[in-house]
């Protein structure tokens, strides 16, 4: 085994930045061919052209269902078969309990709850035998977090799709699992913290500091490899310790 | 696993693995040797020790002893101090099985298994954190048993869940040394342990099927398999992960 994904035809939702962006990467550098999607077609060309490695942008909203079948129609004309789904675009926005609107609601649910789960569905025709399903979660499945009850609900959903899905995939060989991440130093989440709270969320974290995407892309590669070939089922924190303790 | 595209995971660094005679510690020794480390393996056994030391090849220090026997790990970090002087992974794998109901339980097999399950792994990983490195590894072998009411299992299962809760408090204690802490929890893994719990290899071999139907994955893990999760936990690839349980169960217990 020269490295870790040869062959392997990967595909990333939300792969135009921050971890999906950094995951699609070293998925190229371990040699899967790799398919980035996300809703904003420009920075999406911009994001496989970085990745290289003959990366292939598809344009298309995975919280909208005719977007999902564009993306498989097009994964299965050009490779036939997905081996590793990395399930990674998502939706964060803050809402106090008292404020929160229908709108806020809805839109959190229906990208990371509702886009996952046919995401995920609607891949099953595609998904090799000993395929690996990596689902995006967070450690907002297990921590309650002011602002946030609605994304933090859905992340707990998340993690329990992987339960049930495991039982229902039983005799494909289909792998699942949760990758969570603590607070990631990302171009989203710059839009949403300043430095100073950066600063401030760092204090809580034992290993002192904030994850990256490249923390989290080495952890997916984990997931996506035979190295974890009996893990299924699990939720595999990547948080520097913060939730652990 | 090992290549020229893919570098070693563990160049140049020192391990211990207790129980590094057979099954998962067996496995782990060979996994970490072939990707550049120098491993101290120790064993109560020394015929099954030394065996296993021609099993893995060079760069394997075998050191005979038992971590329920204080003065054992002394003398194994003493030994690791005059050599190498530096401890970069721990893997505390030794561990006991025997199964005893509620109704059967003995002081014997109480102390034996807290022992080495319990008391053994605190002190190992007490007397090694003098010579472990910033950037360390301590991976504590549990099992998913902890979190599951498996019959006859009272101490062993309870001496498992004890080490899911030392990972969490010494990440806590270790955070400014930068030594991270976390758990391998196997699921029902094909190795000798398993087959010394059963009289007869019918038994085994029943218990085996069983326990692999139960199973999402539909089988028993390879010790090889677990082996790659402890490498995981081991080297830089989770250098962001510290206080974690990582289960290698098929999905035994997740669901």
């Amino acid at each position: 085994m020269s490295k870790k994904l040869e062959g392997k035809v990967a595909v990333v939702t939300g792969g135009s930045a921050g971890i999906g962006l950094g995951t699609a990467k070293r998925f190229a550098v371990e040699g899967a061919r790799v398919f980035i999607t996300g809703r904003r077609e420009l920075e999406l060309s911009k994001a496989a052209a970085e990745i290289g490695h003959g990366a292939t942008p598809i344009h298309g909203d995975t919280s909208n269902l005719a977007d999902i079948e564009h993306i498989y129609t097009t994964v299965k004309a050009k490779a036939g078969r997905i081996d590793v789904l990395f399930v990674n675009a998502g939706f964060y926005e803050f809402g106090k309990f008292g404020e929160v609107t229908e709108q806020h609601f809805d839109k959190t649910f229906d990208t990371n709850v509702r886009g996952l789960f046919f995401t995920v569905q609607k891949a099953l025709p595609l998904l090799s035998a000993g395929a690996s399903v990596i689902l995006n979660g967070s450690i907002a499945s297990i921590k309650g977090i002011a602002t946030l009850s609605v994304y933090n609900a859905t992340k707990a959903a998340v993690r329990s799709f992987a339960r049930s899905w495991i039982l229902d995939l039983k005799g494909t060989g289909i792998r699942v699992n949760v990758l969570s991440p603590g607070t990631t130093d990302t171009p989203g989440l710059s839009k949403l913290l300043t430095n100073e709270h950066k600063a401030g969320a760092v204090a809580n974290v034992p290993l002192a500091r904030l994850g990256t995407p490249d923390d989290m892309s080495h952890a997916a590669v984990f997931l996506a490899s035979e190295d974890s070939a009996y893990i299924t089922g699990i939720e595999l924190f990547v948080d520097g310790g913060v939730a652990q303790y | 696993m090992k290549s020229k595209n893919c570098p070693e995971q563990l160049k140049d660094k020192i391990a211990v693995i207790t129980g590094g005679s057979s099954g998962i510690g067996l496995a782990t020794a060979k996994l970490f040797v072939g990707q550049g480390a120098h491993v101290y393996i120790t064993g109560r056994r020394k015929a099954e020790l030394d065996k296993a030391k021609a099993a893995i090849g060079n760069n394997v220090t075998a050191v005979q002893g038992d971590v329920a026997n204080l003065d054992d790990l002394d003398r194994l970090f003493k030994v690791i101090g005059a050599e190498k002087k530096v401890i970069d992974v721990v893997f505390a794998n030794a561990g006991f099985v025997e199964h005893r109901t509620i109704d059967q339980l003995t002081l014997e097999h109480y102390d034996k298994t807290m022992n080495i399950n319990l008391r053994g792994v605190m002190f190992t990983v007490h007397k090694a954190l003098p010579l472990m490195t910033r950037g360390g590894s301590i991976i504590l072998n549990a099992s998913i048993v902890a979190d599951k009411g498996l019959p006859a299992h009272g101490a062993y299962g309870a001496t498992k869940a004890a080490l899911r809760s030392l990972a969490k408090t010494w990440t806590s204690e270790l955070k400014d040394r930068g030594i991270r802490v976390n758990t391998l929890s196997p699921g029902a893994t094909d190795t000798p342990i398993i087959d010394g719990q059963f009289t007869s290899k019918a038994q085994a071999d029943a218990a085996k099927a069983t326990f692999g139907s139960m199973t999402p994955l539909g089988r028993l893990g390879r010790p090889e398999e677990q082996a790659a999760a402890a490498l995981f936990l081991a080297s830089d690839s989770s250098s962001f992960i510290t206080g974690i349980d990582l289960p290698v169960d098929g999905g035994l217990a997740q669901v």
